[in-house]
């Protein structure tokens, strides 16, 4: 009755052996002030004495109607009844799944049961994926599958143990299945509170800001290199390689940690988007700026970069520096090292079948043909759609509309005014077997 | 939530006396004839109040680490079991105002306990089993592992135990704990109630229907179109109406002559929010409902399960359940801030 806030709540899942408990036992042991309740599974091993770990069975509940989005988790509904009487009331709850749990009734159980969904919300699904066996474990199982399709963060965990090619494979492998979850690497579950905890996951705009390019469908570069430079003017040379040309984008104040990385690809992207210029050899790279190297004249061609401050830069180009021998020199003629190089798999070779689908589009959408459309679409492939997200510009709404669902269970309303912003829509679905171009087509015959 | 004392029950509800617990209370009732009103607390607390006046009789706080889940007035009225998350069950003696016998049950939270009509026997359940204890608080038997945790138990005669869980309902053998019927359906179970000839067992499921049997038959039926999932439910003393929550409407059943397949239920409305807990006097046919808006109603039902309001009144926060004193006289709510109240009941 009383409106106070609902407590989130995150599910942590990933196969036995990926570190959940050891993420569950570096977070219980955190210095945090918060009253976390932990609900573990009867497999759970959590060494820590908690006085807020509670064993349940994991009971998956089927519903006589055979709806899969029926399907909950009877425990939860019953441990989370009771402990949400309590006046000391904890501040966050954290479910731990056993490794071959499909998340699906444990989200769900947060959509369906009235009661839970009035005292709790999701706050997000945590995948723990064991970058030493991922990839056997994704040709074998749907659970693996399903529990990077149903994740909102993907901690690539034990990257100590693959090399760094195959940790790039992995992560463009699991962020194509899902494009819509935040990739985090680790190597003994050592990350911090807030890639678990209060991730806000399930509200689009706290993505968006953090991704903004989420919705793109795969970076447009291959390949980015980090070089720290004094000042002076420096020499970058390419010889003779597969394409006429190549474009670039320098970043400036480039940090060399995976974080940082994946910032500047980030804002990369959005730079890509830009109109290029084109630069030919012996002209000078502007920096931040969409760039096109001319290449076609036969031998080594040079390009120049003046720097009038000691800067470290992030070159994010088209192609990798191996294709085309990219070299950097100073003044002096001495190369520089690379200080940090890595790869963006562009081109997807597996052929997973679940993947992530976004559809972008400016302008409204008549209601009603929305709704016959989405409703068909979940009546249909409901059990395929393991997430979706997105938000809509309604025709006669001055308000966004926002959604997210589970399966076929479809959680929508008005949000936040449109006030002078484009008016657009942004919509992700991440499924099995979904096809795109249908899709797109049946979403834009919903446009006014 | 408007100010509580602005809102004076009206009707045949009096105002009696009003007290508090700890935190959440979760579970009560009424001892002897109506001499005090126990109560257990979320935070683990027992409280006795004096029937009459409210003044408190006496307090064991954290008698269940964790908090208190259930409780059950022996039928003589002269003891009461609790249930905790401590995994126990704890025996109080009235007079003794005591704890006269402590059970271990097992290292799971004990979500239900209940005495057998004749007071002989003690049913308790944690996790996927029951178990059936003396009156020395020995155990007599244990069931077999259930296939998901027990959501109700209750006993359909002074010789034989009901227990509901995710897609079966089981009857044991009060004194030998073998199995008598087992009753299936694919649905998960919240709640159960067994009507008094122990005929009929009825079922409020997870997917927003009752489900019911007639045991001698075994036939089933499904009463589906609820907008919650009713785990308040009632039968009057009769075995003529069934009283059920799932909602805001209190929805009656009523299972004279043919039915209540082919018939169109009652529905009551005054409550604005679900309905949580529903309890029928011993006699004549008043029925008090309570729900997540606060409220409590006193409803007066004809047989056909037609009735009317006749008292009403509004607590400080979600009814957490409703215990006519075994005079039907006066009735006590508890609420979820702690709340125990209790009001004088008159003719209208």
């Amino acid at each position: 009755m009383n409106t106070q806030r609902k407590v989130p709540v995150s599910i942590l899942t990933g196969f036995l052996g990926s570190g959940k408990t050891t993420l569950l036992n570096r977070i219980l042991s955190e210095e945090h002030g918060k009253r976390i309740a932990v609900i573990e599974n009867e497999y759970g091993e959590v060494g820590i004495d908690h006085e807020l770990v509670i064993n349940a069975d994991e009971e998956i509940f089927e519903m006589s109607n055979g709806c899969i989005c029926c399907t909950v988790r009877g425990d939860l509904i019953r441990v989370l009844g009771n402990l949400m009487k309590r006046r000391d009331k904890f501040d966050y709850v954290l479910v731990e799944t056993t490794g071959l749990a499909d998340p699906g009734p444990v989200a769900q159980t947060f959509f369906m049961d009235d009661e839970i969904r009035a005292e709790f919300a999701l706050d997000g699904i945590v995948t723990l994926v064991d970058a030493a066996h991922i990839e056997q474990q994704l040709g074998r199982s749907d659970e693996s599958t399903e529990q990077i399709a149903f994740a909102d963060v993907l901690v690539l965990n034990k990257t100590d143990l693959v090399d760094g090619e195959a940790l790039d494979r992995i992560e463009a492998r699991i962020q194509d299945m899902n494009r819509m979850a935040q990739v985090v690497r680790s190597e003994r579950a050592n990350v911090s509170l807030d890639t678990v905890l209060n991730l806000g996951a399930f509200d689009l705009d706290q993505m968006l800001e953090r991704r903004p390019a989420f919705l793109e469908p795969e970076y447009p570069f291959e390949w980015t290199g980090v070089y720290s430079l004094d000042i002076g003017r420096y020499e970058l040379s390419l010889a003779d390689g597969p394409d006429p040309t190549m474009s670039l984008v320098v970043v400036p104040d480039q940090g060399t940690d995976d974080a940082a990385l994946r910032e500047g690809a980030e804002w990369s992207v959005r730079r890509y988007a830009e109109p290029t210029e084109l630069i030919r050899p012996g002209e000078e790279i502007p920096v931040g700026k969409h760039v096109n190297l001319r290449l076609d004249s036969p031998g080594r061609k040079s390009f120049f970069l003046e720097v009038d401050a000691q800067v470290r830069v992030g070159l994010y180009a088209q192609h990798t520096a191996e294709e085309f021998d990219l070299q950097l020199t100073n003044a002096e003629g001495a190369t520089i090292g690379l200080e940090v190089e890595r790869t963006w798999v562009v081109q997807h070779e597996h052929d997973d079948d679940v993947g992530s689908i976004a559809i972008e589009r400016d302008g409204d959408v008549d209601p009603e043909r929305l709704n016959a459309w989405l409703g068909k679409l979940l009546r249909e492939r409901g059990v395929d759609i393991f997430r979706m997200k997105g938000f809509i510009s309604l025709a006669g709404d001055s308000r966004r509309f926002v959604f997210q669902g589970v399966h076929m269970l479809f959680d929508g309303q008005p949000d936040r005014q449109w006030g002078d912003a484009p008016r657009r829509n942004q919509l992700v679905f991440i499924g099995r077997n979904l096809d795109e171009e249908s899709m797109r087509q049946e979403f834009d015959a919903c446009l006014m | 939530m408007s100010d509580v004392s602005t809102d004076s029950p009206k009707g045949a509800l009096r105002r009696g006396w009003s007290a508090s617990v700890g935190d959440y209370a979760i579970a009560g009732g009424w001892t002897l004839h109506g001499e005090a009103l126990v109560v257990g607390d979320a935070a683990g607390g027992v409280y006795a109040f004096d029937g009459k006046s409210g003044a408190s009789a006496w307090v064991r706080q954290e008698a269940h680490d964790g908090g208190v889940l259930a409780m059950a007035i022996h039928p003589s009225g002269t003891a009461f079991a609790t249930a905790g998350q401590d995994g126990r069950v704890l025996v109080w003696g009235v007079a003794e105002a005591q704890v006269k016998r402590v059970i271990d049950v097992g290292s799971d939270w004990v979500e239900h306990v209940a005495w057998s009509p004749d007071g002989q026997w003690l049913a308790a359940s944690c996790s996927r089993q029951v178990r059936v204890y003396g009156a020395d608080g020995g155990e007599v038997w244990r069931s077999d592992d259930h296939p998901s945790t027990v959501s109700a138990i209750a006993w359909s005669s002074a010789g034989e135990l009901a227990t509901a869980c995710y897609g079966r309902v089981t009857f044991f053998d009060a004194s030998t704990g073998k199995r008598r019927q087992k009753l299936e359906w694919r649905g998960s179970l919240v709640s159960m109630v067994l009507s008094p000839d122990g005929e009929i067992v009825a079922c409020g499921s997870q997917d927003n229907s009752v489900h019911f049997w007639r045991r001698s038959t075994e036939q089933d039926s499904m009463m589906s179109g609820y907008p919650a999932k009713p785990s308040a439910l009632a039968f009057d003393d009769t075995g003529a109406l069934l009283a059920t929550g799932g909602g805001e409407a209190v929805t009656v059943w009523n299972f004279w002559g043919s039915g209540p397949e082919g018939t169109r239920p009652v529905s009551l409305y005054l409550h604005v929010q679900t309905v949580t807990t529903l309890a029928f006097a011993h006699r004549g046919m008043r029925l008090a409902s309570g729900a997540r808006d606060g409220r409590v109603v006193v409803w007066s039902l004809r047989r056909d399960g037609q009735g009317n309001p006749i008292g009403i009144a509004l607590v400080a926060d979600v009814v957490s359940a409703l215990y006519w004193r075994p005079d039907g006289r006066a009735l006590a709510a508890l609420d979820a801030q702690g709340g125990a109240t209790v009001w004088r009941v008159g003719n209208r």
